[in-house]
């Protein structure tokens, strides 16, 4: 058991060794005639690449907007801008596809800190790569795509982002935990891992990537970078880059967001807050009236209009249905209309149920979430037009007309032990 | 051992428990993944499944519900997946809706309502699964 790593160590040794000896083997004889023939060029070529410099047209915007970016790098060489939100959110990744032996890993990713906006803009040259990953749509690969563009010398905020990995499991589900920590990742893999993340959270090429930069021949470009309206609020960092050791000074540019939009914190989203109130008023009102509480229809209306991640939006409205419950069991509990026994009965295994559901949330994606949403309406939907027909109607007028005598009667007994 | 009885207003109910709390576990795993109360869905259940009649159902499912609601709600918010500010926005306006509501129910065909809430949710459905 122990022999297999330490062969691997001793032939990569070995391969090391025999590289240098290699490299300096073939270095010797090709800087010798250059020494001789030309002793002038030896100090002008440049021996540390040229560190690209840049600079941004405004240094404020307003609810997002556009910058241009310009600045000058090593002439023939394509140069990369890095933006990136000083905001951090969380992410996640499940995976849960078969790898190349076949097996399903089912491994949770998580963070809490990617960038709440990135992007990398390309040359603008680059715009049909771009256009051929949207052609792939949702399955796109993102880390594909940046080695196609050479964006990936430019990758660096995510894969800084501290992640950690879950091996899931059947029993760890049932008992409400995420599953068993695994050791934290090495480098190489935390930035792979970071690109699912991002990936899995921002979803299309366009956030990600976008193809501006125009480049002459002197090495000068100039790029538009676009922050969008609901983008985060506050600094962001631009660099340019030319590869992996060769980045400009940041730029920052601050992003004024006033309100009545505000910035969400862990949704990640500037959002004008008369949107979400109106929307959701609209919808508990109707909710209401068709007997059924809202979160059926807020939570996936949420994830259709706004960035919001289904598991932010899952968890924020859970909450908003507790209070008009307790307000419910108030008043159904002062007519004595409450049978305890079955209530709480049926009570604990919804518990139980309630402490699973959760967990689960993060495990699936967002078009997941989305199409099993679609198919749990459908049966809301046949649920409630079974309660139109006929012989539900008929048999509702009785229970109606009973459940009123009783609330009568309830009211009165009430009245009178007060 | 499988059945409980309860005792309503002078009057006595066989409730399933096999049926009652895996049907009710089941729905509390689903509303608590997806952040829904689970009412019409814990109605149907305890009127159809289980026998009971509506007017024991109306206030003991909420009861049930409350406990899942509960529950969903301090996991999610360990797992971080709460937004306060989400939360300020939309907690007034479920409140204003629960106010107003009633006072417009008044003036509605309840039949109506449920014929339209039909449409719409098969709509936000299809436009769900990706049919539109």
């Amino acid at each position: 058991m122990i022999r297999k790593p330490l062969l691997a160590m001793f032939a990569s040794c070995l391969l090391l060794t025999s590289g240098t000896l290699f490299a300096a083997d073939a270095a010797a004889p090709a800087a010798a005639p250059a020494a001789t023939e030309a002793p002038a060029a030896a100090p002008a070529a440049p021996v540390t690449p040229m560190v690209p410099t840049i600079s941004v047209d405004k240094a404020e915007l307003a609810n997002g907007g556009t910058i241009i970016v310009s600045g000058k790098a090593e002439p023939g060489k394509p140069v990369f801008l890095e933006v990136v939100s000083e905001h951090k959110v969380g992410g996640s990744f499940f995976d849960g596809k078969p790898n190349k032996e076949g097996k399903i890993p089912y491994k949770l990713y998580i963070t809490k800190e990617i960038p709440a906006f990135y992007q990398i803009v390309v040359p603008a040259s680059q715009q049909p790569v771009l256009d051929k990953f949207k052609k792939d749509g949702k399955g796109w690969s993102y880390s594909a795509a940046l080695k196609e563009t050479g964006a990936i010398a430019a990758y660096a905020a995510p894969g800084k982002a501290s992640i950690d990995s879950f091996q899931a499991s059947l029993m760890a589900s049932i008992i409400g935990s995420r599953g068993e920590l695994l050791p934290a990742l090495d480098d190489k893999e935390r930035v792979s891992r970071s690109m699912q993340i991002m990936k899995a959270r921002y979803r299309s090429v366009g956030k990600l990537l976008a193809a501006s930069i125009e480049q002459k021949e002197d090495g000068s470009f100039s790029a538009k970078v676009k922050i969008p309206a609901g983008s985060p609020d506050l600094k962001y960092v631009i660099t340019a880059v030319v590869d992996k050791d060769t980045r400009s000074e940041p730029v920052t540019v601050d992003n004024k967001v006033s309100f009545p939009v505000i910035y969400m914190e862990n949704a990640g989203t500037s959002l004008n807050i008369f949107v979400p109130f109106a929307l959701v008023f609209a919808i508990a009102t109707f909710g209401v009236l068709m007997g059924a509480g809202g979160g059926f229809i807020i939570n996936p209306v949420m994830v259709m209009l706004f960035p919001i991640p289904h598991n932010i939006v899952a968890g924020t409205v859970t909450p908003t249905v507790l209070f008009s419950q307790a307000s419910g069991i108030m008043n159904y509990s002062k007519i004595k209309f409450i049978n305890w026994k079955v209530g709480i009965t049926l009570g604990c295994a919804m518990l139980a149920g309630g402490f699973i559901g959760p967990a689960l949330t993060t495990m699936i994606t967002l078009d997941q979430f989305k199409s099993a949403f679609g198919w749990i309406l459908f049966v809301l939907a046949a649920l409630m037009f079974w309660q139109t027909t006929p012989g539900y109607l008929a048999k509702n007028k009785k229970e109606q007309a009973i459940l009123k005598e009783f609330q009568k009667r309830a009211a009165e007994a009430a009245k009178a032990g007060a | 051992m499988i059945y409980m009885h309860i005792n309503f207003w002078g009057q006595e109910f066989k409730v399933n428990l096999i049926v009652g709390c895996i049907g009710a576990f089941l729905i509390a795993v689903m509303s608590s993944m997806f952040g829904f109360g689970g009412g019409p869905f814990m109605v149907p259940l305890m009127t159809v499944a289980l026998g009971l009649p509506m007017y024991v159902v109306v206030g003991s499912s909420l009861l049930a519900i409350f406990f899942n609601t509960l529950m969903s709600t301090t996991k999610h918010y360990a797992f971080g997946n709460f937004d306060l500010d989400l939360f300020l926005v939309m907690f007034p306006a479920a409140i204003l809706a629960g106010f107003i509501a009633p006072k417009i129910a008044k003036k509605l065909n309840p039949l109506w309502v449920k014929r339209v809430a039909v449409a719409g949710l098969t709509i936000l459905g299809l436009s769900l699964v990706g049919v539109f």
